[in-house]
């Protein structure tokens, strides 16, 4: 199969509204007719199922937990981009757009990224319409702030939630149409498996995750809305459910897998402090507007931050950045941080730590200035670590966070599996190798709502003329006897090992190999590993509990097998990928003073990977840039 | 028929008795009076009431909104407890609110004991001439003066009127705000203001009915 | 430290429940609550024993999945907090922590320490939302909105829907939790075509699922980990009077 991203001819700025003009269109009556199953109900997947009802589809909606309000989007602190150019410095969708391309160091779509950026200042308007409160000026109109990465104000929010805010928005929505009987709503349903028949996606195989009865789904189109996968490194700022194991499956079943390696490792978490944490919490990278990021001069200072003069303090970011300094984006700004930590600069108890810290700001500005700004995420900070951030600097590491990496899919959302779409963070499209700040919230949204809604009618149109399989046909009785098969397989083994114990083994790999520096030697090291830690998973784990009941530890268990499967095959293209770019940073391709080295004469593509039977097969989608040359992305 | 009909009538009932307390302790004050005032005062008040048109109406008014007071509270109470599930086996109520919040009922009950006992003491011999008959004073008002001084001079019955004004105490404290807040009373600093008055409001009442036996008693 | 937990172990929805006892060492100070119930859990997995279900998911305060009654109070010792957010600091060494699911008829026992609360989403289905389609929004600005009002819009919009209002409240009253939903979008511009629809079906349906109604204790607006105050019940109840006075 060859890849065709299906990019629209014509003037960047025109492609979208001529790919609307020519989509093919269903009327009402058909639309009704028509079924199509959303695993996932956070932005991308609330926002798809609520408008994909509008439009008069029927939809079914997935989540693993208990309500479609609790989606991982609702963690999302600090904001959401949008070109609106509302504070008149120099904004547009153009510099927006480069902004992002040159964020993701020039490993994404010229179209898709334009795409974004145009579609921005419509997603604002949008949530506002729904509701969301974002913050305002005394004058009534929206503020903004700014975030890393770029030298404009563009970012939208409300507080420190402005996740949960828009999450809330969609799942208001969602719930309008639950009402409307529109959306069947399936909670607590984990899809652990995609069927495709005759080469094109039919349905799924879900589990209730309440009653451990396993179901089939039939449809006329799948679309994944699952999120991120970076709990392969178990310590990251994502749920505890967050998983890969749809977008595995799927994977597994004929879709390719973009960019798997490109994982954020976000600067601003709070530093891992015992070997049993299960998660690491994240503090809004808005943080860094206001505080600056230091260590001590000093090799293994022990003494308390306020006891250290200024003379003494390395404001490193600041030094190394200087036109950016404390706003560099997000990759740069965490190996900047564990270059000082690995060459003994750490603070804290494991010395993993940095201090950020707000003393001048709050001298500057005042502390109700900053409480006003930030208020929830001290006390957050406060809940969590028992330091009040107001009179000592906070302590924070960076921490796995984002997966720009995803299923591949192309100008349309569709993956390489014909009717199987991914949207939101589960698939590649507009980030790159390194996402910037709040563009998440944005990305997601906007494949939700706006996109995939005006591009799946173009497939369905065609599916119109088909009989819909239903769910005695023999592919889905095959496919659930295999997800069927695998739970029994792991119930059966009784072994002497726990996941969580497997699951902190597959991170400490992970997260030493394949995440903010990689080189060759450790990520074939790391690949014998893994594939050693999946002989003796399905040998040595321990599940308790049976099938037919709720059974978290089964839960966990299935979620960690395809980790491990993942997680083999982002090596291999941290690996393949011989360059440093965005947040894959390969310490032999790295300039003198450490900066990341790109190599666009021979990795000017996005790695796309095909399963095949164990074993990974390399096709490469050439990026052609015609309105940017890609240029040393430098934030000195 | 909504829970929030139900708790408004509560409420507006529930205010409605507060300000009727106010009146009945302000005319209770009579008795600390030297006893020649005292009794021409009270006797006379007492003997207006009686003839009122007007405060005919108010009382019917007063009945009423006990009744549906005591009603409205047993079916707010037994639909909380049909929405309760199990109890908790460790439940630290006091800590997240105030014991009398958590228990108005049983304030509740114990106010209606006491009502009901206070009826049988004056309202039922007075009004109903049910018992020893009240006799007249030089005015030819019933000496209502005198039934409360003999009465008050029984220690139980002063022990009993007065013990049992701490109830009425806590019933008010969380009742008077609480109404407010139920009938929509929401400015947040009002609602600072509201809890101080309900305090005080809660301390003088249940202090003054309490007190007055007590200073009869040793008069 | 040492810890011994009383934990409810409940096999389903229609099965009796009862307390087992767990004694269990190696837990540090910090570790959070739920991290030590994972610790259990591991532990009772190579034992050959059932885990503990408890429900769980961002960890960090915000998705409101967590939530269990911990020593006779909802989400724990400290007021504004959530399951995910306590850690064992706030235990003493070798004390006994009596865990129960939240009780409330509204929310009934799915396993061990899990309920359900899809009443809560039933009462968002009945009016959260605003009426109007994706595409169809004018250009932001064009509604202004002093920031007084969007911050106060804010304040109650804030809540993560755990549902530790209703398992701490004497009456199971879900009023808070309504309430705040009402007054976020009650309060906006864009809310109010549709605010007396909103207002009526929103509290109609905490009825309809046997929510108990609101006296007043004050005990959710101190578990609340969003710290929405008793007021905005009492707002509801405003808008509600105004309502049925004034149409």
């Amino acid at each position: 199969m060859t890849l065709d991203s299906k990019i629209p001819a014509g003037r960047l700025e025109d492609k979208w509204t001529s790919y609307q003009a020519k989509s093919h269109l269903i009327n009402p009556a058909n639309k009704k007719k028509l079924n199509i199953l959303v695993v996932g109900s956070g932005l991308a997947g609330a926002g798809a199922a609520a408008t994909l009802a509008e439009l008069g589809y029927q939809v079914q909606c997935f989540c693993y937990q208990d309500s479609p309000r609790r989606a991982h989007s609702v963690a999302a602190q600090g904001g959401i981009n949008a070109a609106k150019n509302y504070q008149h410095d120099g904004d547009s969708v153009w510099r927006m757009f480069y902004d992002t391309l040159k964020g993701g160091d020039f490993r994404s779509r010229e179209a898709n990224t334009y795409r974004l950026a145009e579609l921005s200042a419509p997603l604002i308007d949008h949530f506002v319409q729904q509701g969301v409160p974002f913050a305002r000026e005394y004058g009534g109109v929206l503020a903004n702030r700014s975030f890393g990465g770029v030298q404009v104000q563009r970012t939208f929010y409300a507080r420190g939630q402005t996740g949960q805010q828009l999450l809330l928005a969609a799942y208001s929505q969602l719930s309008k149409m639950i009402r409307a009987k529109k959306v069947a709503m399936f909670a607590r349903h984990e899809v652990l498996d995609i069927v495709v028949i005759q080469g094109k996606a039919k349905g799924v195989i879900a589990r209730d995750l309440a009653t451990g009865e396993i179901k089939r789904f039939a449809a006329d189109a799948v679309v994944l809305a699952t999120g991120g996968y970076s709990r392969v490194f178990r310590l990251s700022t994502l749920a505890i459910g967050c998983n890969g194991s749809a977008i595995w499956k799927a994977h597994k079943r004929g879709a390719y897998f973009a960019a798997p390696s490109f994982t954020q490792i976000h600067p601003t978490a709070l530093p891992q402090t015992s070997e049993s944490q299960s998660k690491l919490t994240l503090m809004s990278e808005s943080l860094r507007n206001d505080g600056r990021i230091w260590v001590p001069k000093k090799k293994d200072d022990n003494r308390q931050a306020k006891d250290i003069p200024e003379e003494e303090r390395d404001y490193y970011l600041e030094r190394r950045y200087p036109s950016f300094g404390n706003l560099a984006p997000r990759d740069i700004a965490s190996r900047a941080a564990k270059e000082r930590i690995d060459a003994g600069y750490g603070v804290g108890q494991l010395k993993n730590a940095v201090y950020l810290d707000f003393k001048h700001a709050i001298n500057k500005l005042g502390k109700d200035v900053i409480q006003d700004k930030y208020g929830n995420l001290f006390s957050m900070y406060e809940k969590i670590t028992g330091i009040n951030a107001y009179e000592e600097p906070m302590k924070i590491s960076p921490a796995a966070h984002f997966s720009m990496g995803g299923l591949w899919v192309d100008y349309e959302l569709m993956t390489s599996i014909p009717g199987l779409y991914a949207i939101g963070e589960c698939n590649y499209s507009d980030h790159g190798a390194n996402r910037l700040g709040a563009n998440s919230l944005l990305q997601t949204s906007i494949d939700g709502y706006f996109i995939l809604p005006n591009t799946i009618n173009n497939y369905l149109e065609g599916e119109l003329k088909e009989t819909r399989p239903d769910v005695n046909h023999p592919e889905f009785v095959k496919v659930e006897d295999e997800v069927k098969s695998q739970i029994g397989k792991i119930l059966a083994i009784n072994g002497h090992r726990t996941t969580d114990d497997f699951h902190r083994e597959l991170g400490k790999v992970m997260w030493q190999e394949c995440a903010m520096s990689r080189n060759k030697k450790g990520l074939e090291k790391a690949i014998l590993q893994i594939k050693e830690i999946k002989d003796a998973f399905w040998k040595e784990v321990k599940v308790t509990g049976h099938d037919n009941e709720m059974n978290p530890e089964l839960e966990k268990a299935l979620r960690l097998a395809d980790f491990i499967e993942l997680a083999i095959l982002m090596c291999t293209d941290a690996l393949e990928r011989n360059e440093s770019c965005g947040a894959h940073f390969r310490e032999e391709y790295q300039t003198e003073d450490g900066e990341a080295m790109r190599n666009d004469e021979d990795y000017k593509y996005v790695s796309v990977w095909e399963y095949d039977a164990g074993d990974f097969k390399l096709h490469k989608e050439v990026l052609e840039f015609e309105y940017v040359q890609p240029t040393v992305r430098s934030y000195k | 028929m909504s829970m929030f009909f139900r708790k408004s009538i509560l409420a507006a009932t529930g205010l409605f008795l507060c300000i009727f307390l106010l009146v009945h302790l302000s005319a209770n004050a009579l008795l600390l009076l030297p006893e020649t005032t005292a009794r021409g005062l009270y006797n006379g008040y007492s003997t207006t009431l009686r003839e009122s048109l007007v405060i005919k109406i108010v009382a019917y008014l007063l009945y009423l909104s006990l009744i549906f007071h005591v009603v409205y509270a047993g079916i707010v109470t037994y639909k909380n407890r049909q929405s309760k599930g199990n109890p908790y086996v460790m439940n630290h109520k006091t800590e997240t609110s105030t014991w009398a919040s958590q228990n108005m009922g049983v304030l509740g009950m114990l106010i209606l004991i006491f009502i009901v006992v206070h009826l049988v003491n004056f309202w039922a011999r007075v009004k109903l001439g049910i018992g020893e008959t009240v006799r007249t004073d030089v005015a030819g008002n019933l000496d209502v003066y005198e039934v409360t001084y003999t009465l008050f001079h029984n220690i139980y019955y002063v022990l009993f009127y007065s013990v049992l004004m701490l109830p009425l105490g806590f019933h008010l404290h969380h009742g008077l705000q609480s109404a407010f807040k139920t009938l929509g009373f929401y400015h947040k600093k009002g609602l600072a203001v509201l809890a101080k008055i309900s305090l005080i409001y809660a301390i003088i009442m249940s202090v003054g009915f309490a007190i007055i036996p007590i200073i009869v008693y040793f008069k | 430290m040492k810890i011994t937990f009383k934990i409810w172990r409940q096999e389903g929805a229609n099965s009796e429940g009862s307390f087992k006892t767990y004694d269990i060492d190696g837990l540090t100070e910090d570790m959070s609550f739920l991290e030590a119930l994972d610790h259990l859990n591991e532990r009772l997995v190579l034992k050959g024993e059932k885990v503990v279900a408890f429900d769980h998911d961002c960890r960090e305060g915000i998705c409101g999945q967590c939530g269990v009654f911990i020593n006779g109070r909802a989400h724990g010792p400290h007021d504004h907090m959530t399951t995910c957010q306590l850690h064992m600091r706030s235990f003493k060494d070798g004390e006994t922590i009596v865990v129960e699911p939240y009780r409330a008829g509204a929310f009934p026992v799915v396993k061990d320490l899990v309920v359900d609360r899809t009443a809560f989403d039933r009462i968002i289905e009945q009016g959260a939302y605003i009426t109007a389609k994706t595409g169809t929004a004018a250009e932001a600005n064009a509604i202004l909105i002093p920031k007084e009002v969007a911050d106060n819009s804010m304040d109650v919009a804030a809540c993560i829907g755990c549902g530790a209002c209703v398992a701490t409240c004497k009456n199971a009253s879900a009023a808070l939790f309504t309430s705040a939903k009402i007054n976020h979008l009650n309060k906006l511009p864009q809310g109010q075509p549709e605010a007396h629809r909103r207002l009526v079906g929103m509290t109609d349906q905490m009825a309809i699922e046997n929510f108990g109604s609101c006296t007043f204790t004050a005990a959710c607006e101190v578990e609340c980990p969003a710290e929405i105050s008793i007021s905005s019940i009492a707002e509801m109840n405003a808008r509600y009077v105004k309502a049925k006075l004034f149409g």
